[in-house]
């Protein structure tokens, strides 16, 4: 999880003239739902991590100088923040997010089975994204899904009770658009 | 909102519901969802408007039935005989039709899932009396269940005092795990200085095979609520933070919910129940790091920093978010405190052992038949726990441990089988209450593997604050990696039960002070499986694959 010791040096620089990643909606939301519930600003970092998260599928460098800068924050400190949180990606993911649960209950059951069929399935290895952008595979901690184990998150719908061929089934119905696949009930941060 | 509008709620939803003569629960927390439950449902309700049946039968979604290994669970009730209903398991769409024929008759033979049978029958249900039973979706059904009657209770007749007192009597202890005294925390808290103070629900479960605080609040999130409003009303809070795991999409979407619908009636917000009382409720969505689960390190992540401990005292009590007192209790916790003021303190202190009062909700997973949700009284014997709800070991195979209290607990042996589950025996034989997750294992699992596994655990959720944690974590799981691959040594062994004794001591979090225990306790109760991996080169349960040739002896 923490401390990573990644070479930025190849890092893109900010642009001039492009349009902001952090944008006047968000800036608005954040500035009237959150700003009146904390006492500081930088409280409300972690939420705005989670929007452009969730706007972009990923938080690029200029969107985390943007950040620090609305709230009177250094990049350096927004990027000390975000970096130690897993659920932050600061390099670019693929469409669907598979994240396999790798804790005992689903280890029990064969979460490992699982997660090496995947990834023969789909020619990656755990934490990289295949060529065409669409698939990134992750291992993580407990889901609370240990009842009907083993489970994998894709996305943000659960899998319970995986099989192989449950794997393939749902893999291969999986649409282009991953926007169509996410869950509508759910009302994201 | 006014008591009078409070039970003029309570009444009309009686009322509303009395007109049904038979209502069918659907399970829809995330176990039974994910097999398409909610297909189910959809099926039952078209069916239902196919005959006609609206007026007199009534479908509706409700939380968590328990027994999640045999989903979607489907509950048929007649109104006026709650006590002979129906529990129908493994339910697809094409079930719907027989089920609502059979109404009036004999219920469908081959779905039936007995309910007098010891998973059902042993449990003792406070902090889950209402999963299963109301839609978590409507406030109205939680009110009707006299929700929020405890909150009335308390602004309306009692001083903040005296209900620290009856927390305090009725012997509440904090359900995450350590089991600090609930009333203690709370006058500490109203002691506090300042006139800011806050109060946050603990709900970033993160412990390996521990679902409970999720089921919670996806079965009945107005408990949680009502409970953090009367401990705001206790301590003297009026803003309240409730941080959840992002992992958990359908428990925060069922908050947001029932926050939006407490807010709307008046009972979040300002001036509840119309005296001088504010507190409001807002989500904080965690970003998936173990260690927010330890308070400090959650306290700094709702300020916006990296999630990592701080050396305490101050406990939060006296220092907590942003150097206010702040009050940190457990989503179980928060969920015991609305029938502890509405049934008194004395009916809490009833139950359980003479130290752990009240009852305990457990995750059943791992090697067990019935794996699902449970909530037992304190002090109840693990043997019943694994073979009479658990239903036993499937597949013919032996017990070897129970596993409690994730990666901070330990493996328990079948020969403490019959010690009762309250903190102080669970502490006695080196494991921990835990926030409640209980993987079984059979003899299959080494036991080796398992404290690697958890030690794996510990040091990727290290959050490298500490050198002890850091660095300790990291060599204990080398050398746990090399014992099950075969190459370890004794001198291994000896320097794995050193770094034990350092973790232990020097560590500034829970995290790192408890990450040995998973060892120590394998290592007291399966030495000889350590020794076969060091000496004899083999894994007794043959599921490490050692690399190293076998010795012949």
């Amino acid at each position: 999880m923490a401390w990573p010791a990644e070479d930025r040096r190849a890092t893109a620089v900010p642009k001039d003239g492009e349009p902001p990643l952090l944008t006047d909606e968000m800036k608005k939301e954040l500035t009237e739902k959150y700003f009146p519930r904390y006492p500081t600003r930088r409280a409300v970092l972690l939420p705005a991590l989670h929007m452009l998260q969730h706007h972009h599928g990923w938080i690029p460098m200029r969107a985390l100088a943007e950040v620090g800068e609305f709230l009177g924050i250094s990049p350096a400190e927004v990027l000390d923040t975000a970096s130690f949180y897993e659920e932050y990606w600061l390099k670019p993911k693929g469409k669907y997010l598979i994240q396999v649960c790798r804790s005992l209950a689903c280890e029990i059951y064969g979460s490992k089975r699982v997660t090496e069929q995947i990834k023969k399935k789909l020619n990656v290895e755990c934490g990289e994204t295949t060529r065409d952008g669409k698939f990134t595979l992750v291992e993580l901690e407990c889901l609370g899904s240990c009842g009907t184990a083993p489970a994998m998150l894709i996305n943000d719908v659960l899998f319970e009770d995986l099989t192989p061929q449950k794997i393939n089934q749902v893999l291969d119905g999986l649409p282009e658009d991953a926007h169509k696949f996410r869950d509508p009930t759910v009302d994201w941060q | 909102m006014t008591p009078e509008e409070l039970s003029k709620i309570a009444t009309i939803e009686q009322e509303e519901q009395q007109q049904h003569k038979h209502v069918i629960q659907v399970c829809v927390a995330a176990g039974c969802l994910s097999s398409h439950s909610d297909q189910v449902k959809d099926a039952l309700d078209k069916e239902v408007s196919k005959r006609g049946l609206e007026n007199t039968c009534h479908v509706k979604g409700v939380g968590c039935l328990g027994l999640c290994a045999a989903g979607p669970l489907v509950r048929v009730q007649p109104t006026a005989k709650p006590d002979a209903a129906v529990m129908y398991q493994a339910v697809t769409a094409n079930d719907a039709a027989d089920i609502v024929s059979s109404l009036e008759g004999p219920p469908v033979k081959r779905l039936v899932c007995p309910t007098n049978v010891p998973f059902f029958t042993r449990q003792k249900k406070i902090v889950l009396e209402n999963s299963g039973i109301i839609d978590p979706d409507r406030i109205e059904e939680y009110i009707a269940v006299n929700g929020y009657a405890g909150l009335l209770q308390v602004v309306s007749t009692m001083r903040p005092s005296e209900v620290i007192d009856e927390v305090m009597r009725s012997g509440l202890r904090g359900r995450g795990g350590a089991g600090f005294s609930t009333g203690l925390k709370w006058s500490t808290v109203a002691k506090g200085r300042g006139s800011t103070k806050y109060v946050i629900c603990n709900a970033d479960e993160g412990d390996p095979g521990a679902f409970m605080d999720r089921s919670v609040l996806e079965s009945d999130p107005h408990r949680v609520l009502e409970g953090m409003a009367i401990a705001a009303y206790a301590v003297g809070a009026s803003q309240g933070y409730i941080y959840v795991r992002a992992e958990y999409p359908l428990a925060v979407k069922r908050l947001k919910a029932a926050i939006r619908q407490a807010e709307r009636a008046g009972l979040l917000g300002n001036n509840i129940f119309g005296i001088t009382f504010n507190f409001s409720i807002d989500i904080r969505l965690g970003a998936g790091a173990f260690v927010c689960g330890e308070e400090t390190a959650l306290i700094a992540s709702i300020e916006g920093k990296r999630g990592t401990p701080r050396p305490r005292p101050p406990y939060p009590a006296e220092s907590g978010l942003w150097g206010c007192p702040t009050l940190i209790n457990n989503v179980e916790t928060f969920a015991n405190v609305p029938p502890i003021i509405r049934n008194g303190s004395a009916w809490f202190a009833g139950i359980g052992t003479e130290k752990s009062k009240g009852t305990k909700v457990f995750a059943l997973a791992g090697r067990v038949t019935n794996t699902g949700l449970i909530e037992v009284p304190m002090g109840i014997p693990l043997r019943e726990i694994v073979y009479d709800i658990g239903g036993g070991i499937p597949d013919g195979k032996k017990l070897k441990a129970v596993q409690t209290g994730g990666p901070s607990g330990g493996c328990i042996p079948e020969q403490h089988l019959d010690m009762p589950v309250d903190y102080e025996s669970l502490a006695k034989v080196g494991s921990i209450m835990g926030s409640g997750g209980m993987i079984i294992m059979d003899d299959t699992s080494c036991m080796v593997d398992v404290a690697k596994f958890f030690m794996e655990f510990c040091r990727s959720e290290s959050c490298g604050k500490c050198v002890p944690c850091r660095v300790g974590t990291a060599q204990m799981h080398d050398l746990l990696c090399r014992i099950t691959d075969g190459s370890g040594t004794a001198d291994d062994l000896t320097l794995l039960i050193e770094l034990c004794d350092v973790l232990r001591a020097t560590s500034l979090c829970g995290l790192g002070q408890t990450a040995p225990n998973p060892v120590l306790t394998t290592l007291q109760f399966f030495k000889h499986e350590y020794d076969a991996h060091i000496q004899k080169k083999t894994c007794p349960a043959g599921s490490c694959t050692i690399h190293a040739p076998a010795e012949v002896i």
